[in-house]
């Protein structure tokens, strides 16, 4: 089975002057991506984000967010998952989220973006919650040349709060961007992924993963419809691997650790 | 038959890359069934003396029949002129390759439009590399902007017999040349770095199809990346893909001249 | 025979003489004097000149000297080449960093060493982040050689970053390059060789500041043939010199 951990809802909501060759993205927020899905031979995606790119959403606009995604995981239930959206700056109304969306709803994982750094104080309630309910949190990483936002996490803050919550499990979107630095980062952090979506598709990352934190750490995404699901497959599909390995990357670790 | 025409040979200094040399490219590229590759030199871009690279390159390239070298010159380096002639009369170059942000230039820079006129006059191909990585982790040391591209149309239409291609451009590079390009038929855009959904598919119907060209980046980038984004992801009739895979390659080298 | 075409006074003459009779090193020519003066008045001028004649005339066979001028007093500076070179020993003229040398008041300077067969030991640099407000770069060498074919003109350094300095005077015949004054990386000289030609090159330390043996090792390790060496090491100033 192959997972996309990491795909979100097209932010462009689309205009009747668009052109004949944006005509897909109009037709509905996921239908076109899971056609592109089916010609690439993916089976479920985990969605999250709505339309607003926002980085410090209110608890409303989080709440519309997850609507979004929820409305989605609805109409293809076998499709898609829903991962929770969250900014943690707002604490009592992240766990209510949690509560709405997890433990009362659909939702199988949690992704943060760019709010607050993930070892913010405010992360620990919701990462013990996170143990609590069995679900991964998939934090957004970047380390960036000439400076991240204010807010944006790097690999060593994922690896801060991880040391903190044992039992909870991380996955490091992107693997810093950086992913030399990032997957030296979180080397010794057990409960902590490695994540190949969204940065162009380097050789030698894969091989490099595994090398480090073994081919059960590494779990494979796109971040689609930004980026193409063909170039960021080919990171999986081109690295020199084993068959097994490619497989445990491509959905085999996605499903231990949604309890698929 | 695929025609990669995006592929590097050499050492890049910010990592290590293997299947650099002539053979193990060529094998690695097989394996996902590609034929031929055109290459450059990834020494030469940081060279300051950029034509130290051309020479070895055809040299090396000479031995295998599957490889078209593309030389790499500096036109705001000195004697960049007699350098480009030898590339063309002396070592069988076809296509020269420029650039302009390594080599600190402007599209607009009168040296540039110097460099074309010559390479116009030699019968030649050009390439601009606008980009050789993701900006977002340069080494800090050597932190180099994409090539600004504004210039790009009315140079491409003061020399139109001049095939001029773009390498590794995204998509917001492009973009913007959708509608001040249309009609020109001497400009070609390698596809390695346009991204998105379905993005080669929407973009190069909007450039035009018959100006796409397949190209890996390899082996900085995998070459699954390319073949899988045009021969799966992308819906284009067998004509179509036939064209990027590699009859577009074919029309190119013909309109550059013998 | 080995002529070092490039070196300055800056240690005492019996110790350079030494580590030249080391390095078999026949004549040394020498400019600037003990302590280098980028902006020189005419009285420094002539002090340092004084000095490198003094070592002429106690060390005849083994020194040579070119005189210094600062190119910004002209009048002083054609009065001390009639006084160096016609009414001295001095074999030509150095310019330093004092004044850019496609500057009007080298042209007069130039023409005046054409007529009397002498040589311009011009420091040049493409110095990474700019040069200094009076420092020659090749390209201004280039220009100054074009308005003055007859004119001999040694481009000191390479033009330091030399691979650009090497093919910005490709086409000027009456400049040659020297090989001294920066480390001794591999490909040098035979560039040099191959760019000019060997009868353009001319073998220079910049010694006392630089060693004798780094900057000989351009020559003595470049993958070129032995009569280009023995060329670059000495035939080539002989030729021009008359020695």
């Amino acid at each position: 089975m192959v997972i996309d951990c990491h795909t979100h809802i097209q932010g462009y909501k689309g205009s009747p002057d668009d052109p004949p060759s944006l005509k897909l993205r109009r037709t509905g927020r996921t239908g076109y991506l899971l056609e592109f899905a089916d010609r690439l031979g993916i089976d479920k995606i985990c969605l999250s984000l709505g339309t607003s790119r926002d980085y410090y959403p209110t608890p409303e606009v989080i709440a519309e967010s997850n609507d979004m995604v929820w409305a989605e995981a609805e109409r293809y239930p076998d499709r898609i998952i829903g991962f929770c959206y969250l900014n943690p700056r707002y604490l009592q109304e992240s766990l209510a989220e949690m509560d709405r969306c997890i433990a009362n709803g659909p939702f199988r994982g949690i992704k943060l973006w760019v709010a607050i750094h993930v070892d913010h104080p405010n992360l620990d309630p919701i990462a013990d919650k996170a143990a609590e309910l069995g679900v991964p949190i998939l934090q957004h990483t970047w380390i960036k040349i000439a400076g991240n936002l204010p807010d944006e996490s790097e690999p060593r803050h994922v690896a801060a709060i991880a040391e903190r919550h044992p039992q909870t499990t991380f996955i490091m979107a992107h693997s810093g961007g950086n992913w030399e630095r990032g997957y030296k980062t979180i080397i010794e952090h057990q409960n902590v992924y490695g994540e190949l979506a969204g940065g162009d598709p380097e050789m030698g990352q894969a091989e490099m993963a595994v090398r480090l934190l073994g081919a059960d750490r590494l779990v494979w995404g796109s971040d689609a419809p930004g980026r193409s699901f063909a170039s960021q497959l080919s990171k999986v599909t081109g690295a020199d691997l084993t068959e097994d390995e490619k497989a445990a990357i491509l959905g085999g670790n996605m499903e231990r650790i949604l309890g698929l | 038959m695929i025609v990669d025409a995006n592929a590097n040979l050499g050492n890049w200094p910010f990592r290590r890359t293997s299947y650099n040399d002539p053979k193990r490219l060529l094998e690695r590229l097989a394996r996902v069934d590609i034929d031929r590759a055109w290459v450059v030199s990834l020494d030469a871009v940081m060279y300051k003396n950029v034509h130290a690279a051309n020479a070895p390159l055809a040299e090396m390239a000479a031995e295998y029949p599957a490889l078209m070298p593309v030389a790499t010159i500096n036109p705001t380096f000195p004697a960049w002129e007699r350098d480009l002639v030898e590339c063309k009369e002396s070592l069988g170059y076809r296509g020269v390759r420029a650039y302009p942000n390594y080599h600190q230039y402007e599209l607009g820079d009168p040296a540039f439009d110097d460099f074309l006129a010559v390479a116009d006059d030699l019968d030649m191909f050009v390439e601009i590399a606008v980009r050789m990585t993701d900006e977002r982790h340069h080494h800090p040391l050597c932190m180099v902007p994409p090539v600004e591209l504004a210039a790009l149309p009315d140079l491409a239409a003061k020399y139109p017999r001049l095939p001029i291609m773009l390498i590794n451009a995204k998509n917001t590079d492009l973009v913007p040349l959708i509608e001040p390009t249309e009609g020109m038929e001497n400009l070609w855009f390698e596809m390695s770095h346009i991204e998105g959904t379905g993005g080669v598919e929407q973009l190069g119907r909007s450039l035009g199809l018959e100006h796409i060209l397949f190209g890996t980046h390899a082996p900085y980038y995998y070459p699954e990346s390319a073949i899988l984004k045009v021969t799966r992801e992308c819906e284009f009739s067998e004509e179509e893909q036939e064209a990027i895979l590699y009859g577009n390659a074919g029309r190119l080298l013909a309109s550059a001249g013998p | 025979m080995i002529v070092d075409c490039h070196v300055h006074p800056t240690s005492p003459p019996d110790q350079m003489l030494h580590y030249a009779d080391r390095m078999s090193i026949d004549k040394l020519c020498l400019s600037l004097g003990p302590h280098f003066i980028q902006q020189p008045t005419p009285e420094q001028v002539e002090a340092d000149n004084d000095f490198n004649r003094r070592l002429v005339e106690v060390y005849p066979d083994r020194f040579l000297a070119y005189a210094n001028l600062n190119p910004n007093y002209l009048e002083h500076s054609l009065r001390e080449i009639e006084r160096c070179l016609v009414d001295g020993p001095f074999i030509g003229i150095k310019l330093w960093v004092a004044m850019r040398c496609d500057h009007a008041n080298c042209d007069v300077i130039a023409e005046r060493i054409a007529e009397l067969g002498a040589l311009v030991l011009q420091h040049t640099f493409y110095r990474t982040g700019g040069n200094l407000a009076g420092e020659s770069s090749p390209a201004d060498l280039a220009a100054l050689a074009d308005r003055h074919p007859q004119t001999t003109f040694i481009m000191a350094h390479g033009g330091l970053n030399w691979e650009k300095g090497l093919k910005t005077v490709i086409e000027q015949e009456n400049i040659l390059v020297d090989t001294c004054g920066f480390d001794p990386e591999m490909g040098y000289t035979e560039m040099a060789v191959r760019l000019l030609g060997a009868e353009r090159v001319v073998y220079g330390s910049d010694g006392a500041g630089r060693s004798f043996a780094s900057q000989l090792a351009k020559v003595y390790g470049a993958d070129i043939t032995e009569s280009e060496k023995t060329a670059i090491l000495g035939g080539n100033m002989e030729r021009i010199l008359g020695l």
